[in-house]
């Protein structure tokens, strides 16, 4: 386009400026608002598909059941004799009351966990967060649980969360009382050998007070070593399994040794880490499409905005218009005028709403409260889904110039130059 | 009547009705037959509402009659689309208004390149020659000057400026004096005489200044959609 077309345009952008401030508004707003769900959602995804796919272990074993697994010391070392597995580790997770000496009473969620397993099954992020070596008395929790005697040395250890520690002003080596129920004395006490960090969640809010204690312990303390009858329980919610470094990697591999567990425990589900991505993919595409189903909502009433904007100026401008077609100004050139503007609106809106977007992240994650900021903080501006934003944004504008270009072909000469 | 033998365009029997057939039915025109050839100098008398300015609609390709035929340059117009009539608007056909109808939001350099830009002539040459045309009337110094800067014998200088940037056939104007004062209204007619002499174009002016009229060779006079007189010179 040259010179005079371009000066037509900005003339006439200059000329009606609050009309051409509100449009820019409306698509700055109209994208402003996929921006900030697109990159915020795309970031919680890419950071929980990282978490997955960073983990430490290949397989998960896990059950539906109230009573989760059963049997699990003695599975896990079956699991663990299999070829290519490296480390089988059980975790039930149960809420517990923990009080202090000084009567300090407040729940945690705590952990058993057989120490050795555990950390051979931890990614490096979450390794990071526990001290070098897990101190809680015997690393491959034997002594204690004794083939479902639970009879033995007990160590009576536990590492508390950071967090749970500052609450609680305690030390290394002082004691916390840990409890099935508010009854302290109903309870077990231990010795706090360490702290260990919290990875940040990000999808729901994040316990902060939690225990780390031996499997057996814990089993013990809540009544899941045995059942009423008396039987052997020794119940955890899962297990988790690492594959040895040089089959991690290999999908046959994990889904040759994720069958071999199955065929031991042909009632539990046995899930890899790959389904569990495709788990989580599938469950983006679901909030993508929701995402853009809303963001779509926004655009389509930025688009009614800009056709109703282009209406008014073909109206306004009508004589213009007319002047030109009179002294010979093909139609494609008018309509061309009318393609420039509305695609100098939503450039304009575009930049603005890009601009609001990603501002408007930035404040969420510095200023935001808690869970929001962490969430808004993830945040990641995709230059191919910002791209087919704009691809998007450009074809709607060209769908928003029909019905002006349409209006200003039609005009009667006669009628607007009277 | 000037002896044409080659008409420029030629009207038969044109009737132009709005509304037809309603209540409010309007003949504008009412069986015109006209033939205007090259270097015609015509002026168009009749009160408001003879339909003159729907004749000068007619023959700027900007209306379509409901009856009858317009013949341009040996072709009846209904055989044009639309694009060849907005082509020979362009190339043919020069408007000159009575509210002068220049771009608001163009200098009066840009207001006469408008049409050589629409004929696709490349810039630096559109220019040479808008300005040529700037220059011829009067203008030269006032080319960055925007419509509202200028004064009405100004506007109507650009707007003259304009309608020849193509050299057209066939020159149309609506009162073209109509809102300027008699001295301007002599600049104005000097310059549409001058371009008449040196392009050999037919020019059509529509008036109601008698003054006008008197630098046409050719008179119409209409009245309630019919030419009443057709007289050559006075």
């Amino acid at each position: 386009m040259n010179a005079i077309r371009w000066s037509l345009r900005w003339r006439s952008l200059k000329h009606r400026s609050a009309q051409t401030f509100l449009a820019v508004a409306a698509i700055g707003a109209a994208v402003a608002l996929p921006v900030v769900l697109l990159s915020v959602g795309g970031g919680v995804y890419a950071h929980e598909l990282s978490s997955i796919e960073q983990a430490g272990f290949s397989l998960s074993v896990g059950s539906t059941g109230a009573h989760g697994l059963s049997g699990v010391h003695v599975l896990a070392n079956r699991i663990d004799g299999l070829g290519g597995v490296a480390a089988a580790s059980p975790i039930l997770s149960i809420a517990v009351d923990l009080s202090t000496p000084g009567g300090t009473v407040v729940p945690v969620l705590a952990e058993g966990i057989i120490p050795a397993a555990f950390a051979a099954t931890q990614g490096a992020a979450e390794r990071a967060l526990l001290p070098s070596s897990i101190s809680l008395g015997d690393p491959s929790d034997t002594a204690h649980y004794s083939n479902g005697s639970y009879t033995g040395p007990s160590s009576a250890q536990v590492l508390l969360s950071t967090p749970l520690l500052q609450t609680l002003n305690v030390g290394s080596g002082g004691h916390v009382r840990l409890s099935p129920s508010s009854n302290a004395t109903a309870g077990v006490q231990f010795t706090v050998e360490g702290a260990f960090g919290l990875p940040p969640g990000f999808l729901g809010p994040s316990p902060l007070f939690v225990a780390l204690l031996p499997l057996s312990q814990l089993q013990s303390l809540v009544g899941l070593a045995h059942l009423p009858s008396g039987g052997l329980l020794d119940s955890a919610d899962s297990i988790q399994v690492a594959m040895v470094p040089s089959q991690a990697a290999d999908p046959v591999a994990v889904q040759r040794v994720a069958a071999a567990i199955q065929v031991l425990v042909p009632y539990y589900s046995v899930v890899s880490l790959t389904e569990q991505t495709a788990e989580l993919q599938s469950a983006q595409a679901v909030i993508t499409g929701f995402y853009v189903g809303l963001s779509s909502v926004g655009l389509i009433v930025g688009l009614l905005f800009l056709v109703i904007i282009l209406l008014r100026r073909v109206e306004q401008e009508r004589q213009s218009i007319g002047i030109r077609r009179a002294i010979g100004v093909p139609a494609w050139l008018v309509a061309q005028g009318i393609v420039a503007e509305a695609l100098a609106l939503t450039f304009a809106g575009l930049l603005v709403g890009l601009t609001a977007g990603v501002a408007t992240v930035e404040f969420l994650a510095r200023y935001g409260s808690g869970g929001v900021a962490d969430i808004a903080g993830l945040a990641t501006f995709d230059p191919v889904t910002l791209g087919l934003l704009g691809a998007g944004l450009v074809g709607l504008a060209l769908v928003a110039s029909v019905l002006p270009i349409r209006r200003a072909l039609t005009l009667s000469l006669p009628e607007v130059l009277r | 009547m000037s002896a044409v033998t080659s008409p420029a365009v030629r009207l038969e029997g044109v009737r132009r009705i709005y509304h037809p057939g309603g209540a409010d039915e309007v003949r504008a025109l009412d069986g015109v037959d006209l033939s205007i050839g090259p270097g015609d100098y015509l002026s168009v008398e009749g009160p408001s509402g003879s339909g003159k300015t729907t004749l000068l609609n007619l023959l700027g390709l900007l209306d379509v009659p409901s009856e009858g035929r317009v013949v341009w340059r040996g072709t009846p117009v209904e055989r044009f689309s639309e694009r060849e009539r907005t082509r020979l608007r362009r190339t043919g056909i020069g408007f000159i208004f009575q509210r002068f109808y220049l771009l608001p939001t163009l200098t009066a350099l840009e207001n006469v390149e408008l049409p050589l830009q629409a004929r696709g002539l490349p810039g630096p040459e559109r220019r040479h020659r808008a300005r040529a045309l700037l220059a011829q009337v009067g203008l030269a110094e006032r080319e960055r000057s925007f419509p509202h800067q200028l004064s009405g014998g100004e506007e109507q200088r650009v707007a003259i400026a304009r309608a020849l940037a193509n050299g057209p056939q066939l020159l149309l104007a609506d009162e073209p004096t109509g809102e300027l004062d008699s001295i301007r209204a002599q600049q104005v007619l000097d310059l549409l005489e001058a371009a008449q002499r040196s392009s050999g174009a037919a020019v059509v002016v529509v008036t109601h200044n008698p003054a006008v009229a008197t630098r046409a060779r050719r008179h119409l006079t209409m009245r309630d959609g019919r030419i009443v007189t057709d007289s050559a010179g006075r």
